[in-house]
Parts: C-alpha cells; sequence; structure tokens
C-alpha cells in the first residue's frame, strides 16, 4: 500500500501542469473509491485474533466541493477479516485454531477544507462523524453468540490531493477515528482493556472530477 | 453391571483422607511375584469383542480430516462456516459441459469444474481458495443455466457418545457442557499427557503370585491364605480390549516401591479417576471419559490396603515425600497436566506460616517445580466439610489445595451434585477456585454418583466385612472391572484435568495461563462472583475451549 501511494504522488507531481489550470467550479460533485491501511487502536485485541493489528479497508463515497474549498464527504467502506479465536492471559495471547469473522462497515459523513498552495497539490483537513457497523461470527457459535452492532464514533483525517489529469485526482490522507461502544465489554479486547474499534489508516483515494 | 459404592464419600474419602503427613519408614521389599502374563479383563454385561474402538486406524484418519477441515474453514457473510476453494453448483440439466465451464468462468476466473462425484446431481466448481464463495455462488445462482449454487457449507455432528451409561448415568459430562466442547475437539487431546498421582491404574494384564499373610481388619482376624495367584488385568476402557490402546500409556511408575513393582492400582481409585480424565468414549461400551484419547501416565503415590498386606508399602495412603517426588517425576517425564485426587487436612495460615507443623513446604515446592515446567497442577478440594479435626476443627483446610490455590498454574476443585450445588462433603474456603461434579450419595439415588470402568470391588475387598462375610475370606482378584459409581472431590478433579488436556490441546499451554481460562470461562454459581463453595464456578468445557472473540 505503501509503494502504492509513492508512486500515485509521484506520478501527480510528474503530470503536466498547464493541462490543471485551476478553474474550480462552484460546486463539483465528485465520486470517488480508496483503498486504505488501518493501524488498529486495539492492538492486542486484534493481534490476539488476527496475528496483526492492520488491515485494509476498501469503499468510496462521493464529495460536494464549493469553489475548490469547502467539501462536504460522504464514504462508506468495508473491512472483512478470518481469524481465530483467543484468549489472553499475563500477556501472552494464544490463538485457539476456532475460525473467527469479523466485519466492519463503516459510514462516515466528514466536512472540510482545501488550501490553495499549489495549482496541481490541494492539501485538505476534514473532521465528521460516523456510524460504525460491527459484525462478528465464529465458527461452533450458536446464532444468538454472534455479534451485530452498530455505534458512532467521530474521524478526522488531512492529506491531499493531487491533481492527475483535469478530471482525476489522486488523495493521499491519514485519517484517525475513535470509535468506543463496541469492543471493552468482552471477548479478549476486554481481556486487553482495548475499547476503541477505531485506529490511524493510510488512505488512498481515486477522485473523478474537477 | 453398574455398581456403585454405598459407602458414600467414605469410598473416595479412603484415599484422599488417609494421606499420612509423618515421615513413613522403609518401605520393606515387596514380595509379590509378577509375570507378564495375564488374561483379559472380565468386564462385567458388556459386549467388548465386536464394536469399534476410538484410537483405530480409521477412526484417527477420520479425526485428523475434521481438523484440518477446522483449520481450513472459512465463514462467509451468512455466518455458516464452509470449505474454500469449492462451489456445489446444480446446473440445468440440458446444459452441455463446454457452457456449464463458460458460466462458470463468467463467475469466476479461477473457476473449473471437477468431475462428479459420486452420488451426486451436482457438480463441484473449484475457485481459488481466497475467494468468496458465497459470492462465487450468489453470481452462478444468478445464471439462467443454474438451479442452485452454494458453498460448501460445514456441518458438524453434535457428537453425543453412543457409551450406553453416558445417557442414563453420566450426568456429570453434559453438566460442564462436554458435548459441545467435543465438537470443537474431536480429538479428545490425543497429543497431551496427563499423570495420575494416585493409588496406581489398572494399565496391563498380569500374574502375580504372593504370600498373602494373616491379619486383623475391623476387629475380626483373618488367616494367612499362604502363596496365592491374583489375577490382574488392564482396564479395557482405558488401554482398549487386549491393550489395544495400550500405547496412551506413558512412563508408569511405582514411586512407593521406587520402580521396583509397577504401579498398579488395588484399590480402584486411581483406575476411577483415570476413567473420567480418559476413558475410551463412543465405543458403545460403558462410559465417556472427558479428554478420551489423552495419554495417560500412572504414577503411584498412594497405597491400599492390599499393598500394605503384599509388602509393597508400610501403610495405607501416601506421604508428602511420595507426593512431591511423584509430582517432579510427571513433570520430569513430559506430563502436561497432573491429576492429584488427593489430600490431607492442616491448619489454615501455611501461605503466612509454612513452616508451621501440619504444613507441607515439600509439596508446595514440588508444585512450583512441575509448574515452572509447564504442567498444570489440579488438586482436589477437600471431603471434609461436615467433618471435625480434632487439631483443626470442623470444615478443616485441605493442605494441598490450599497450596494449589496459591500458585498460578495449579487449581483446587470443589465438587457440585446433579443440580450444581456444593456436593455435601465438599470441603468450603478461601482455597477453593472451581467447582466440578463429584456427585453426591444423598437425594438422588445411584443417579447421583459418578460411574466409570474399575475393578468390581466385590472381588477386590474381601478383607471388608461389610464386602464380604469373613466366612467368604478369599484373595482378591483384579481381573473383574464394572461400571463403578463413586463420590468425592476426587471425581470432580479429573473433570477439571481432562478439560485442562483439551486446552492444552487447543493451544493454551502455560500453566498460569489455562488456570486463567478455566477460572473467566467458568459458570459463577452460588453466590455471585467468587465464592468459599464453588470458588470462580462450575468449570464450562466448551467455554474454556472456545476461547474469546474481539468483543464477546
Amino acid at each position: 500500500m505503501k509503494s502504492a501511494m509513492a508512486a500515485a504522488i509521484v506520478i501527480a507531481c510528474a503530470s503536466a501542469a498547464p493541462a490543471l489550470a485551476q478553474d474550480d467550479p462552484s460546486i463539483a460533485i465528485r465520486p470517488f473509491v480508496f483503498g486504505s491501511v488501518q493501524s488498529f487502536t486495539a492492538i492486542d485485541t486484534f493481534d490476539a485474533v488476527f496475528g496483526r493489528a492492520y488491515d485494509p479497508f476498501y469503499g468510496g463515497g462521493v464529495q460536494a466541493v464549493f469553489d475548490g474549498k469547502f467539501f462536504v464527504e460522504l464514504s462508506a467502506s468495508r473491512f472483512r477479516q478470518t481469524g481465530q479465536r483467543a484468549f489472553i492471559s499475563g500477556g501472552q495471547k494464544f490463538r485457539l485454531g476456532i475460525p473467527l469473522t469479523a466485519t466492519i462497515v463503516p459510514f462516515e459523513v466528514t466536512g472540510g477544507y482545501r488550501f490553495h498552495f499549489s495549482p496541481r497539490v490541494r492539501p485538505y483537513v476534514a473532521a465528521g462523524v460516523g456510524s460504525y457497523r460491527y459484525k462478528e461470527t465464529s465458527t461452533f457459535n450458536d446464532p444468538s453468540e454472534d455479534v451485530d452492532v452498530r455505534h458512532a464514533g467521530f474521524v478526522v483525517n488531512g492529506g491531499a490531493e493531487f491533481r492527475a489529469h483535469r478530471w482525476v485526482g489522486i488523495g493521499a490522507d491519514i485519517e484517525y477515528s475513535h470509535i468506543p461502544g463496541i469492543l471493552g465489554s468482552g471477548g479478549v479486547s476486554l481481556q486487553a482493556g482495548e475499547k476503541d474499534l477505531g485506529g490511524v489508516s493510510a488512505r488512498l483515494k481515486l477522485i473523478v472530477g474537477r | 453391571m453398574v455398581r456403585f459404592r454405598g459407602r458414600t464419600a467414605a469410598a473416595a474419602a479412603v484415599v484422599a483422607a488417609a494421606l499420612v503427613l509423618t515421615v513413613k519408614g522403609q518401605t520393606p521389599a515387596p514380595s509379590l511375584h509378577i509375570e507378564n502374563i495375564g488374561l483379559s479383563a472380565v468386564e462385567e454385561n458388556t459386549a467388548i469383542w465386536s464394536e469399534a474402538r476410538p484410537g483405530g486406524r480409521v477412526d484417527a484418519l477420520k479425526r485428523a480430516a475434521r481438523e484440518t477441515a477446522a483449520r481450513n474453514s472459512r465463514v462467509g457473510a451468512s455466518g455458516r462456516s464452509y470449505t474454500p476453494g469449492r462451489v456445489i453448483v446444480r446446473f440445468h440439466d440440458e446444459v452441455p459441459a463446454a457452457e456449464r465451464r463458460t458460466v462458470a468462468r463468467l463467475a469466476s476466473d479461477t473457476a473449473d469444474i471437477a468431475a462428479r462425484p459420486s452420488y451426486a446431481d451436482f457438480d463441484i466448481v473449484r475457485i481459488d481458495v481466497n475467494e468468496d464463495a458465497e459470492a462465487v455462488a450468489a453470481a452462478l445462482a444468478a445464471r439462467p443455466q443454474v438451479v442452485y449454487a452454494q458453498p460448501a457449507y460445514h456441518v458438524h455432528a453434535t457428537m453425543v457418545p453412543n457409551d450406553p451409561n453416558y445417557a442414563t448415568l453420566q450426568w456429570n459430562l453434559p453438566l460442564v457442557d462436554l458435548e459441545r466442547a467435543w465438537d470443537i475437539q474431536p480429538a479428545g487431546a490425543s497429543t497431551v499427557t496427563v499423570a495420575v498421582l494416585d493409588t496406581g491404574m489398572a494399565y496391563r494384564s498380569l500374574t502375580i503370585t504372593v504370600n498373602i499373610p494373616g491379619f486383623r481388619n475391623a476387629g475380626i482376624n483373618y488367616p494367612a491364605l499362604g502363596p496365592s495367584v491374583v489375577p490382574y488385568a488392564a482396564a479395557p476402557q482405558l488401554v482398549g480390549v487386549n491393550g489395544a490402546n495400550a500405547s496412551r500409556i506413558v512412563a508408569p511408575f511405582d514411586i512407593i516401591s521406587n520402580g521396583v513393582v509397577p504401579p498398579l492400582d488395588f484399590e480402584g481409585h486411581g483406575t476411577h479417576v483415570s476413567g473420567t480424565i480418559g476413558q475410551l468414549t463412543n465405543d458403545n461400551i460403558g462410559e465417556a471419559g472427558v479428554a478420551f484419547n489423552v495419554k495417560l501416565m500412572p504414577v503411584k503415590v498412594l497405597a491400599s490396603f492390599w499393598d500394605v498386606i503384599f509388602g509393597n508399602a508400610p501403610f495405607e495412603g501416601g506421604s508428602d515425600d511420595d507426593v512431591a517426588r511423584g509430582i517432579r517425576y510427571a513433570a520430569d517425564n513430559g506430563a502436561k497436566v497432573i491429576n492429584m485426587s488427593l489430600g490431607s487436612s492442616g491448619p489454615p495460615d501455611c501461605a503466612t506460616n509454612p513452616n508451621r507443623d501440619g504444613c507441607s513446604p515439600t509439596i508446595e515446592a514440588a508444585v512450583r517445580y512441575a509448574v515452572g515446567k509447564g504442567a498444570f497442577v489440579v488438586v482436589a478440594g477437600g471431603n471434609e466439610f461436615e467433618d471435625v479435626d480434632p487439631d483443626f476443627g470442623p470444615n478443616p483446610t485441605s493442605i494441598l489445595a490450599e497450596i494449589a490455590s496459591r500458585i498460578n498454574g495449579a487449581v483446587s476443585v470443589a465438587a457440585v451434585d446433579p443440580q450444581k450445588n456444593r456436593a455435601f462433603y465438599s470441603s468450603t474456603g478461601s482455597y477453593i477456585e472451581l467447582a466440578a461434579p463429584g456427585g453426591t450419595s444423598r437425594g438422588f439415588g445411584r443417579g447421583g454418583f459418578i460411574f466409570q470402568q474399575t475393578f468390581d470391588f466385590t472381588f477386590t475387598d474381601t478383607f471388608d466385612p461389610t464386602v464380604v462375610p469373613p466366612s467368604q475370606y478369599r484373595a482378591p482378584r483384579f481381573d473383574v472391572l464394572a461400571n463403578i459409581g463413586i463420590i468425592g472431590t476426587s471425581m470432580a478433579t479429573p473433570h477439571v484435568s481432562g478439560i485442562a488436556a483439551m486446552l492444552v490441546q487447543q493451544g493454551i499451554t502455560d500453566p498460569a495461563a489455562i488456570e486463567d481460562a478455566l477460572e473467566k470461562s467458568a459458570v459463577d454459581i452460588g453466590t455471585p462472583g467468587r465464592d468459599n463453595s464453588f470458588g470462580f464456578g462450575l468449570v464450562d468445557a466448551r467455554n474454556a475451549l472456545r476461547g474469546l472473540g474481539l468483543s464477546r
């Protein structure tokens, strides 16, 4: 993911400038897709179950940009990973060989501001709220033992958008999310004392539109 | 034949309470002569020769297959687990093979149709194992050429052993949710060794020639029988018919004789305890065991009446030095779990004053040694709730259980009856950590006992006038095995040992973590939270083996 992001930045910076002259419309509606790698705040929890505390999300959304500066963004994404049920004791993690699949579906609404430091590179910052659906199921579960909950959280992010083409932009940003209320009341997250389903993610966006 | 000991808790306590704290004298040279020949056991009311047994080649292959399937399973968005890499598809009959392949490729670039398996009206479409089989199935099902398509969802049996007494007498195993635990781990702890520190074990068949002297018991003089032949048979439900499963016996050792004689059980207690831990299961015979494929290490640290008569030991029961040596022997020889269905009363303050009279620092050091070597130690909580000890008062502290409670990686176990009430004899105190089925003789008839295969005591306890009239006194025989019900914390303890062995196989190998897992997964009964009757609660095999998810 890091190499892909670096490649995108290089491509964007190497693109011809004249074609990218800024004449921002008053309102631009811009769909996008993105991939991200999130480093979860609940390190021990995710490490116990999945053997690592970072994993990809994939998603997409739409931005409405006003005068090239202010924007509102709606996005949805999905994380799905299969690991193993586990047990933590005395700092040791034991994976028990019983498949567990967790799914996280964030739906986020953010608003932000784009800076005009360069015609080709637009740094931006944003903040917002999200609704996060979390599902967890395991082999040998009774249906009542499955988890399917939703909880609100908040996000902030910052990064830059690079104009690769008049109609194509590539955004790279860092996003921090905080999602309380799902972890921490049971399972290995309770053992680990971790209550936040969020984390820090590096996102790479492909944006269509001016 | 199903029998149970009408002598109530005393039967289980005979050995447990007889642990002698004084240093014993020199063990006399054993007088018995042992030949490695012996007849098969007589199993009363059982047909043993025509049944498939667990542990055979076919059974092992099935278990291996199930384990592999479990490792390779994937949980779909539907919540059901399936075998990755394949989709079951029923095409319309008129669709030709070439078109079927084309349709499959439209659903997945990696799709290929395997040769149709026998007894199937459907095809198996093979796809990359990393692909979402549910998504591919959905894509296929949407095609007009397809009747239906689905992933190869897993099904698994809810294992209910076919052992006849399981359904009728073994209330104790469902009480700790073992059926669902066996679903999780059908291998039954096959790679784990449990040491049974007890009166020995009926693990081999022998012919014993021994000079039986006269003795006095219960006020009765019993005459000398002189040189006598005592038949001895291995318990078929531990080592299989004709020893077919004898390879599960690991490093047997008689601590009392320092290995001069094999650790044979002349009382039946150790064999019964071993049965709860790992009696052969699902073989249509007798009862089930908890970790039914576990390896068993008989370590004899307690002498029985006949051991004394035979000259194997100076007194019944055992002593701290023997028990401590047994613990160290087990740890040094690869035991991952050590079952100690034994105990002794003592002062309540050994934690703060370990060198006072009545404390057992020797055993405490040995338990710490074993835990340090990676062995989990399980100790009976004591049967003395209704007893009044002349030195330590009513409901005296069980010294070994108290030691276990102070060591991470060792636990003490109380006993419950079929309704999850504290068994009337089960000692209480701050040292109780877990509870397990130990049975009761009050209120449930024979249905309150813990049944396993061991010696029919009407053939072994010929010295006991309540069992055999003195006029019919004869040499014992240890080749008649029956389904015997006994009660006591001695019976509760092996439930925990068996579950601990399954936990080791499941991946929790650190003794302190095993204790943590057992305590955190226990079902809280009695007063909410930890209490002095049940500790952290009734052990729950399924909860323990299943571990935890991220959020639940």
